[in-house]
């Protein structure tokens, strides 16, 4: 099977996705972030030079500045902070996880080719655009569900706000700009809240595993 | 974009001048007295459309305030000018029978309520399902330092919960968005738009199974957001452990927020196809909220706790308004709910604070203690229970009768069940709270001022009640 540049870029993202799955080492999770992230600003910039959308070369920029750059910076400096190295009780080992954050990659091939309507715009009769955005929803999803670290938790919500940018940019002819703009903003404040959170957490409870903060119910 | 800066200058004033201002006393006033003026700020900008001369005013591409959405910015406005009236009484009642808070803290309450006022005002003005979605995430990522007030161990929890869950809730509405865009870009709007108002247009030739993915991920995403069962989990929470007056913010104009959400979803699918079964879903995930919230209701230990679940009560029958296709309903069931529960908040949040505690079984023998706030929270417990002749009856009414129309039978049944053991199940609880012995350790503080607002806000639903003519709906 030959792939094209646009599904392969999109399979690189997701597969680096999964990867965030494969260790509890929050330092290396968040590299694998970034790397991930990085393959989905490459895709956007080869959609803006296959579709000449201007615009999507400017949204691709601001990507790479909050998302690749800066978000990862400052998780590290609130794990640094925090003294938090790893993961250790996730719920489902991490290989374990990761194997099915591979078969989730299957199901999302086979999904996409089922529901109506999800034909990428770029790409006649591929499903490959779509499959990578659902494969990295599930993965964000996996995350969240398998992780006690509130740190993992911020992360889990990143990768999933990835897959969502991937339907956009792989399903639409781009969103309007001030939509993208505004949404990166209220990723940047919600990623900057929950970190100085999680260091009240750690202060407070001098832990930072979520599953344990069940005080509250009827 | 005159107006609309206008409507956004005495906020943000606020908001700046409350970080600066050194004592907090002055800013208390200070900020009851901003949200009075933007409301008849509000009232002077949106008048055309509340006289009928104009059914919209457009500020902006993407930015345009209909009929029910300028009622709902007055609404958010006049609840959040009742609770700053209220907070001021608060802090004080805090400083004199409690510990009193820490300046700093209360300098960045006030600031963050003028912010959350900015974003919540927004939500209304949107037209773009764009912009709707982000300002409803900024809502929550304004009102999560609220609900961390208290700076304790479940204030904490609460946030943490609160900013996860909503967030990721919120991140499936805007999956929902992107879908709806997809959908208008293979129609005759051919280079797509998230406009509501275009949208409805040409309804008809959008792709109508993009369509309904992107419709259900918003009811879910907007839904998390405004409490659905079995989605609900962060709202109790996060509603017992704020103070009162962002309780009552939370509660009564939030909520407000993501259910618009949901109706201006709900307006493009039913242009596109009218009986769509996807449609159906609305009505029927409004009555399930409506069933457990009243199960739930009936087994609460903790005072404010029960409040927020009779809220998800309420969500469920303003979701079942919107099932049912009814904006004016919609509105009405969101007013009378916004002004009883803000009044049971707010009464609610003095009882806990002059007896410490909130525990249900620990508290007891107000009428004893404070004839007048028994009165008050007797009066607002009646009229969120949903008691004739107060707002809330008279609009359950309709809906019911309503929903019989559009051959909702068993779900009216269910509903008709649930909002009686509910209704039961407050006046059980409250009951305890008024009757028996007096509690010797509890601390007045100004009694009538207390009771000022919430009663003023009971009278309004009560009128409410007696004089809008429900028939011509």
């Amino acid at each position: 099977m030959q792939l094209s540049t646009f599904e392969a870029l999109a399979m690189l993202s997701a597969v680096l996705g999964i990867l965030i799955l494969g260790t509890t080492l929050l330092r290396t999770n968040l590299s694998f972030y970034r790397f991930h992230t990085l393959a989905i600003v490459a895709l956007t910039v080869w959609i803006g030079h296959i579709t000449k959308e201007a615009h999507l070369y400017i949204v691709a920029a601001a990507v790479l500045l909050v998302k690749v750059l800066f978000i990862p910076s400052f998780l590290g400096w609130v794990m640094k902070k925090a003294e938090v190295g790893s993961d250790k009780q996730a719920f489902i080992a991490a290989p374990l996880s990761m194997h099915l954050g591979a078969i989730m990659l299957g199901v999302s091939y086979l999904l996409s080719s089922r529901i109506p309507g999800l034909e990428g715009v770029h790409q006649e009769g591929s499903h490959l655009g779509s499959t990578a955005a659902m494969s990295i929803l599930f993965t964000g999803v996996l995350l969240m569900l398998t992780r006690r670290a509130a740190l993992s938790q911020i992360l889990g919500f990143l990768v999933i706000e990835n897959g969502i940018y991937l339907f956009a940019v792989t399903q639409t002819h781009g969103m309007p700009m001030l939509v993208e703009m505004g949404l990166l903003l209220e990723v940047l404040v919600g990623v900057m809240i929950s970190g100085l959170l999680l260091f009240n957490i750690k202060k407070s409870f001098e832990h930072i595993d979520v599953s344990q903060l069940t005080d509250l119910k009827d | 974009m005159n107006e609309l800066g206008l409507l956004f200058t005495i906020p943000s004033l606020t908001a700046l001048l409350s970080l600066f201002i050194k004592k907090t006393a002055i800013t208390g006033k200070l900020c009851a007295l901003a949200a009075w003026l933007q409301l008849a700020l509000v009232i002077s900008v949106l008048l055309p459309i509340l006289t009928g001369h104009s059914t919209s005013i457009s500020f902006a591409p993407g930015l345009i305030v209909d009929k029910l959405g300028s009622y709902f910015i007055l609404l958010t406005t006049f609840v959040v000018a009742c609770a700053l009236t209220h907070a001021d009484y608060f802090f004080q009642a805090q400083a004199v029978i409690g510990e009193p808070y820490k300046d700093s803290r209360l300098k960045l309450f006030y600031a963050v309520v003028n912010i959350f006022l900015m974003a919540m005002t927004s939500v209304f003005l949107c037209d773009s399902l764009g912009y709707l979605w982000i300002a409803i995430e900024a809502t929550t990522l304004s009102s999560a330092p609220l609900v961390y007030f208290e700076r304790n161990k479940h204030a904490l929890e609460a946030t943490w919960k609160y900013l996860i869950v909503c967030s990721v809730g919120i991140a499936f509405a805007l999956l929902g968005t992107v879908f709806i865009f997809a959908a208008s870009q293979r129609s005759d709007l051919g280079s797509g738009t998230l406009n509501v108002s275009e949208l409805i247009v040409s309804a008809k030739t959008l792709s109508f199974p993009l369509l309904r993915l992107g419709f259900i991920f918003c009811l879910l995403g907007y839904g998390t957001k405004a409490g659905i069962f079995p989605l609900h989990s962060w709202l109790p929470d996060a509603h017992s452990e704020a103070p009162a007056p962002a309780s009552a913010m939370l509660s009564g104009s939030l909520l407000n927020c993501a259910l618009f959400g949901i109706w201006k979803a709900s307006t493009v699918i039913t242009a596109a196809k009218p009986e769509a079964p996807a449609f159906h879903l609305v009505a029927v995930m409004g009555a399930l909220t409506v069933v457990a919230a009243s199960i739930f209701i009936i087994r609460q230990h903790n005072l404010k706790r029960l409040w927020a679940y009779s809220s998800i009560e309420n969500v469920g029958l303003m979701v079942f308004a919107i099932g049912l296709g009814s904006g004016p309903l919609f509105f009405l069931q969101a007013l009378n709910h916004s002004l009883a529960k803000v009044s049971l908040f707010l009464i609610s949040g003095n009882i806990v604070q002059a007896a410490g505690t909130k525990k249900l079984s620990k508290l007891h023998g107000l009428l004893e203690n404070s004839p007048f706030w028994a009165g008050a929270l007797a009066l607002a417990s009646l009229a969120v229970a949903g008691a004739p002749p107060f707002g809330s009856f008279m609009t359950e009414m309709s809906l019911l009768t309503l929903s019989l129309g559009h051959k909702y039978y068993i779900l009216a049944a269910l509903i008709n069940v649930a909002l009686a053991v509910s209704f039961l199940g407050i006046l059980a609880h409250t009951g305890k709270v008024i009757f028996g012995a007096g509690k010797p350790d509890f601390k007045v503080f100004s009694e009538r001022r207390a009771a000022l607002v919430p009663m003023l806000l009971v009278a309004s639903t009560l009128a409410i009640g007696l004089l809008v003519n429900y028939e011509s709906r």
